[in-house]
């Protein structure tokens, strides 16, 4: 049986979605080779409040914005936020 | 093309950033935008908004932005942009933004895309504070 390597990522909350998710920061243990959507999906079933909110969510990995088919690696910090509101 | 920017939790001293600008030849339009905040937020009155930013990630975004109004309006001599963060009372300035050109109409229509591009992708909220 092949075993799986895990890597962890790191998920922040900004702005009101700290208050969504009750939490600034946390870790998840994903499979390496997991893209952001698999991520995303276990973020939203352990916070069913983000799933309210997912057509306005912005998500990042470090500074850029990018695709739920972006591939994650270890130490990753992948960012959730609301609309951003500038000026 | 000179680039600046400064995300700072200090109040905006446009007056010192206006005696800072370099004067050139060949700019003879310099477009000067203050962002004040307004006393009241969807008709309630209010005493001040709080920014908060990703400051690393609103640096990268403001950087991508200020390359991509170099490239689209090269004669741009130079863009400065200053963001308060943290508590802005009302009345008081939460975004300066200078561009310097040979003439106005660039000056005018890369300031305006710079905001509404800022509005777009940079990562930082506000949050209405009223009462005492």
């Amino acid at each position: 049986m092949n075993q799986e390597a895990v890597v962890r990522v790191e998920v922040r909350y900004w702005s009101w979605f700290k208050d969504l998710a009750g939490v600034d920061h946390e870790t998840f243990d994903i499979v390496a080779g997991n893209d952001l959507g698999t991520l995303l999906r276990r973020v939203r079933e352990k916070h069913p409040k983000l799933e309210e909110v997912r057509r306005s969510t912005l998500v990042a990995v470090g500074v850029e914005y990018q695709p739920e088919n972006h591939l994650l690696g270890d130490g990753d910090e992948v960012s959730l936020f609301p609309p951003v509101q500038g000026g | 093309m000179l680039k600046h920017l400064l995300l700072t939790r200090d109040p905006i001293d446009h007056a010192a950033l206006r005696a800072g600008r370099i004067a050139t030849p060949t700019a003879g339009a310099v477009l000067e935008f203050l962002g004040i905040v307004r006393g009241s937020e969807d008709g309630a009155p209010i005493t001040a908004i709080d920014y908060e930013a990703f400051d690393a990630m609103a640096e990268h975004q403001f950087r991508k932005l200020f390359d991509e109004l170099e490239r689209r309006w090269p004669r741009v001599e130079s863009v400065r942009l200053v963001h308060r963060l943290g508590m802005v009372p009302v009345a008081e300035p939460s975004l300066w933004v200078e561009i310097s050109s040979p003439h106005r109409g660039e000056a005018f229509e890369a300031c305006q895309w710079l905001i509404d591009e800022m509005k777009r992708a940079v990562p930082i909220w506000k949050r209405s504070i009223s009462g005492a």
